[in-house]
Parts: C-alpha cells; sequence; structure tokens
C-alpha cells in the first residue's frame, strides 16, 4: 500500500464494525493421528462472493486445507452468512477480510473466490498476505492494487473463462499465467473439479522457495 | 575498546542489526524481513514492547495510560487494531497489540533479550561493529551487520529542572515515569509540574485521587477535547486537510472555537504557535477538573522553601508529593554522537529526514519525532523507507552512491525543520509536511527501475 493510499483511508470514515463470522478449523480438530500441525506453514483465509460466506467453504476446503497441515479459516464478510449486513461497497469488504486475516495466529495467505477474489485482491494490498489466491475471481478492479509485501500470486479459473479478457487482464496485472481448472466457476465447492483445483492451489502453496 | 580487540568479531553478513524492541524496533524488524534481510534484533530487557510494557524495568507509564490519538490514527497501516476496540485504546490493550504484531509476523525469534549493546563503531565498507554488552560472568561479543538502526526511542531519560532549594524540600519529589501505578497519590497533597499529556493526564488522576491536586503550568498548550464536533479530534481535524487551504482555516477555527473558549475561560494563556505546530494536550477531562476546583492552576515554580513550593506570582503551596511530568530528552548512548550530527553540548540528533545519519549511509534513526499524530504509522513509513534503501543499495552499491546523493537531496529538502516552541519539544514536525516528505522518499526509492 502505497503512503498516500493509507493517508486517504485515514481521512475517509472507517466502515461500521460488524461480528464477523469466522469459522476455523486446525488441523489438531480433524482427530487424525496421520495429520499434524505444521507451524512453519502459513495459515490460509477464504473468502467467497456467495451469500453463504464462511460456509460455503465448510464442506471441502477448510477439512481439506487442514489436512494439510494448516490452520484453515473463512471468513463471512458483512452480509454473508451469519455476518449481519452493514453499510459499504467492496472496500468495507476488504475491510473485513483484513480484520479477519490479522486476528489469526500468524500470517496469512488469503484465497478469494468470485467477488471475493476481488475483496481478497484489495486486502492484499493493505495487509502483507503471505500468499493471494484468486479462484474465477469476478468483477475485479481494473487496476488491482499492488499488494504489499510482494507476496505470490496465484491466479485460477475455469477452463471456459481461460482466455477470456479479464482473465488476461487480471493475469497480466500481476504478471502471472493462470492456471485453469476442469469445470466452471460455479463448481469450485462441490462440482467434480473441485478437489484437484484444492490440491493444485495446496501443492503451489507447498511449493515454497 | 581496548578490551575488545583481542577477540575477532562474529561477521553477520549482510544481516541488520536492530536496537530495541518496542514499537519502532518490532516494526523495523516486520520491514526488514518484509525487504529480505536476515535480522538481529538487541533489546536490554527481558519482554518486548518496550514503553508499552510495564514488566519492562524502566517502563515511564503512568496511572491509567490511555493512547491520545485515536485508533484509526494510531494503528499500524499494514496491521490495523481489532474495529472493535475503543477510539482510544488503553496502554494495556496496545502492548497486547504490539504482542500480538509480533507473534503473526513472527518477530520473536529474531530478538535477543537481556542484550544491551554498549557501543556500535563503522568499519570499513560502510558496515558495523557492535558491542554487545556482556551478561554477568561471559565476555562482551562483537559482531559485524550490514547495517544498524537504532530504535531505542526517547522516552527513557527523565528531564528534569532543577529549582533553587530543592535538594533540601522534605517530602517526595518524582519524575512521571516512576509513579508506577500512582498509589503513590492517594490521600496526598500532590503538586504536578509540566502542562504536556502526560503532566495533564497525571493532574486529572491526581484530581480524583489524591487529597488535593495543584498543576504547576509554565507555558499555554493547545487544549483539545478527545472528541470534536462528535469524531476523534484527530480524525476530525486530519479529514479537513482534504479541504482546500481557504476553507480548511475557517472549518478548523469552527471546530476548535468552543475548546478554544474554555481554555480561555479557565485562565489559559493562549499560546503562540498553531494548533499543529507541536503536540497538543489531548484531554478532555483536565478543564473540566479545572472548572469544578479539583486541580488548582498555578504559575511556573519560583523555588522550595523548607516544605513549601513558592510559585512566580507569590502564592505558595505545602505539597507532600511533587511529579515532575517535564518530559524526557533523547539519549542514545551506544551511538558517536557525531553520526548521528550531534554537536556540542545540544544533545538533539540532526539526521537526514529525521532518520538516516548524515555520515554513514548504512545508519538509521527510527521513531526519533513527535509528529503530533500517532506514531505507528510514521515508525512504519519511516522503517518501510530505510528497508527499501538498504535492499536498493545491496542490489547495487555502486549505482546506490548516486541514488545516496539523491534521497540525501531529498531528504534535505524535506528536512523538516523543528516547529516546536520550547526545548523539550526539539523532536515536533508537521505531521503533514513530513509525511509528505516520507512519500516523496518512498516514491523515490520506489521508482528506480528493478533491474
Amino acid at each position: 500500500m502505497s503512503l498516500q493510499a493509507w493517508v486517504r483511508r485515514t481521512r475517509t470514515p472507517e466502515p461500521a464494525p460488524v461480528e464477523r463470522e469466522v469459522i476455523v478449523i486446525e488441523p489438531m480438530d480433524l482427530l487424525d493421528a496421520e495429520i499434524s500441525d505444521d507451524p512453519e506453514a502459513s495459515p490460509v483465509l477464504c473468502c467467497t462472493g456467495e451469500s453463504a460466506g464462511a460456509s460455503a467453504f465448510n464442506a471441502l476446503w477448510l477439512k481439506r486445507i487442514a489436512g494439510s497441515g494448516r490452520h484453515a479459516a473463512a471468513v463471512s464478510v458483512r452480509g454473508q452468512g451469519n455476518t449481519p449486513a452493514a453499510p459499504g461497497g467492496p472496500d468495507a469488504c476488504a475491510h473485513d477480510v483484513v480484520q479477519a486475516a490479522t486476528g489469526l495466529p500468524r500470517q496469512a495467505v488469503l484465497v478469494g473466490h468470485g467477488r471475493g477474489a476481488a475483496w481478497a485482491a484489495l486486502a492484499a494490498a493493505r495487509y502483507p498476505a503471505a500468499a493471494l489466491v484468486l479462484v474465477a475471481p469476478r468483477q475485479m478492479p481494473k487496476q488491482p492494487p499492488k499488494p504489499v509485501g510482494a507476496p505470490r500470486v496465484l491466479l485460477a479459473v475455469g477452463e471456459a473463462d481461460a482466455q477470456s479478457k479479464a482473465t488476461q487482464a487480471v493475469a497480466g496485472a500481476y504478471g502471472v499465467a493462470p492456471l485453469t481448472f476442469a469445470g466452471d466457476a460455479a463448481g469450485v465447492f462441490t462440482g467434480p473439479g473441485a478437489e484437484g483445483l484444492l490440491d493444485a492451489i495446496l501443492s503451489w502453496l507447498g511449493n515454497r522457495d | 575498546m581496548q578490551e575488545y580487540s583481542s577477540q575477532a568479531a562474529y561477521d553477520r553478513g549482510e544481516a541488520v542489526c536492530v536496537i530495541g524492541a518496542g514499537a519502532a524496533g518490532l516494526i523495523a524488524v516486520k520491514n526488514l524481513r518484509e525487504n529480505g534481510f536476515e535480522v538481529d534484533c538487541y533489546e536490554r530487557d527481558t519482554v518486548l514492547g518496550g514503553l508499552w510494557n510495564p514488566e519492562n524495568q524502566h517502563s515511564p507509564l503512568y496511572p491509567n495510560t490511555h493512547l491520545v490519538t485515536s485508533r484509526s490514527q494510531t494503528e499500524i497501516p499494514d496491521f490495523p487494531m481489532p474495529d472493535d476496540w475503543p477510539d482510544y485504546p488503553s496502554s494495556v490493550q496496545m502492548l497486547d497489540y504490539l504482542k500480538r504484531y509480533a507473534a503473526h509476523f513472527g518477530l520473536a525469534e529474531h530478538i535477543w533479550y537481556g542484550s544491551e549493546i554498549s557501543h556500535i563503531e563503522p568499519v570499513e565498507g560502510s558496515r558495523f561493529e557492535v558491542v554487545v554488552k556482556p551478561a554477568a560472568g561471559s565476555a562482551a561479543r562483537r559482531l559485524r551487520y550490514g547495517a544498524v538502526i537504532i530504535a531505542t526511542g526517547h522516552h527513557w531519560a527523565p528531564n528534569l529542572p532543577s529549582y533553587p532549594g530543592q535538594d533540601l524540600f522534605g517530602g517526595t519529589v518524582l519524575h512521571s515515569s516512576r509513579l508506577g501505578d500512582g498509589s503513590r497519590l492517594r490521600g496526598k497533597k500532590v503538586l504536578v509540574v509540566g502542562s504536556g499529556n502526560s503532566g495533564v493526564d497525571i493532574a486529572c488522576e491526581a484530581a480524583v485521587n489524591a487529597a488535593s491536586c495543584v498543576h504547576s503550568v509554565r507555558r499555554g498548550y493547545w487544549h483539545l477535547p478527545k472528541y470534536l464536533g462528535g469524531e476523534p479530534s484527530d480524525y476530525a481535524l486530519a479529514r479537513l486537510r482534504r479541504r482546500p487551504r481557504w476553507l480548511r482555516g475557517l472549518l478548523v477555527d469552527r471546530l476548535l472555537k468552543g475548546p478554544r473558549a474554555l481554555a480561555d475561560r479557565m485562565g489559559i494563556t493562549p499560546p503562540d504557535h498553531g494548533h499543529a505546530d507541536e503536540e497538543p494536550v489531548r484531554n478532555g477531562r483536565y478543564l473540566e477538573h479545572v472548572g469544578d476546583g479539583a486541580i488548582d492552576r498555578r504559575p511556573e515554580i519560583a523555588r522550595f522553601e523548607g516544605g513549601e513550593v513558592f510559585f512566580t506570582d507569590g502564592t505558595a503551596t505545602r505539597p507532600d508529593v511533587v511529579v515532575f511530568a517535564t518530559g524526557y530528552r533523547p539519549q542514545i548512548a551506544c551511538c558517536p554522537p557525531k553520526l548521528l550530527g550531534i554537536e556540542g553540548e545540544d544533545p538533539y540528533p540532526r539526521l537526514h529526514a529525521r532518520m538516516f545519519s548524515p555520515h554513514v549511509e548504512t545508519l538509521a534513526v527510527a521513531g526519533l519525532v513527535e509528529p503530533g499524530v500517532g506514531t505507528l504509522p510514521i515508525m512504519h513509513w519511516q522503517t518501510h523507507a530505510i528497508a527499501h534503501w538498504l535492499h536498493i543499495r545491496k542490489g547495487d552499491p555502486e549505482r546506490a552512491v548516486n541514488f545516496r546523493q539523491q534521497v540525501v537531496a531529498e531528504s534535505a529538502q524535506y528536512a523538516v525543520e523543528s516547529t516546536g516552541v520550547s526545548s523539550r519539544h526539539r523532536l515536533a514536525v508537521d505531521a503533514e509536511e513530513y509525511l509528505a516528505g516520507l512519500g516523496r522518499i518512498i516514491d523515490t526509492l520506489e521508482q528506480e527501475p528493478a533491474q
């Protein structure tokens, strides 16, 4: 985040605080003797643009992330899931993501899905994420702000969107090549391609330099 | 340095040495790590958090210390405080916040506790030799670093005035930093000296807990309540900076009219400087305590005489306890004064842009300003700039020489003259100008091509 952006932000009203729903699954919670908590691995914080919010990640994502030894969390921003609605646009939602991230024990990987990818991208400009993962992003800002702390960025899109203009714009802005997964944006939580996508993300996260 | 000469220094390569694990030190470590540096942070005490940690044996916290700047203006820019915290968090929350910051970014593993730096010395190649004061029974350690960042703060060496007859005074005389939990005030007749933020806060504490409270003030300050127009006052004033200059003046005047009239009524001499020129006093309760007679305001002390204290207006009081809330002097004992631009008797460093040593390009000081706004963001942007500068320097030392000249010129251009009026306010800068200067320096550093 640039100093100028910070100055602007301190001179505009803060979004109204809301009591956010954060669902957390730690490796210990899985009660599986084979899975051990990896203290070196960054926690993962997920958000989605779908109205279910954090609970969308409950069925598959959180357990699988925790299964890889990471602290797994998902947040419902204002108006999603069990988080009460409050006024505010994408900036306020990004605020919710940053607040959830700073509440985690260690520097977190931000995973955003759909419109949540746009919020994660905004959040990564205010908070030094350990890595930024954008899954099938929608309504991304035209000029995504530069992430602070130079995190690695992963862009994952469905096969159908691989060649779309929007995808190319995002890929160009971050200087990354998109990873394509089978299926479409709607199927990332339960569809047939969901597990493959998750494994690809986790293995990308695991490739620490 | 004779006694160390037989022992070779352990070379830490390009690692950076950070001195102090208070707010400035922690932020420096985090920003250096983010730029890929190895960091060793030395803390003389056994805990982190610096002045915010009451377990620090030198902690200057006084009873019931709260932030005087509001949360949104004080939090670290890339690690905001929880948004359900109050507008003005307490020192307990502040310490909790710093601990969480340290844990979140894994800073603790880079901190060496109980290690005071006794001396730093530039050696060839703009590197530094650092001498760690020996713990009981062991030898002094010498290490070499690529750079040193001094983050020891400026709230450690009490500034104590001395008045005629003070030595013979029978009651207790202490500096605000030694007040501890405030039980020493309970039921006593208290004289508080000094009208800065700590003096005013302690006078309010004494107004409630002590038998009586006399407050000796030497000069006028701006008295701001903690809220203006329904918003935290620093936020309300900062927000007006977005307005055009001519309108801003009018709006600020309108916002400050009420507090100004109240200060007048309580007999506070109008200060002869603008409200942003030095740290204003931010306390909404003080003027009300003056108004209900719990605080008795007097002018400067003239002399102590037996058990009595006489003021310049001829009145006297007979206090049990005298609290000097007279601030601190900057003191950086481990560094040769010349490197910080300290000359003669004057203890105040002269640094480029208030952070870079004028003589050695790998020495910087973080947090040695009083910007009149929250200091954590200032420390963040300072150390952000320092870390970027060291990073560029490491990448291409040759190009950095030219680049340094540019940064120095930039710094000199924005070497904001202190606006502070009294000698204790020599660290004061105008936050707006200083931040703009920092922004320019950071932009210059970041615009440089990466190749």
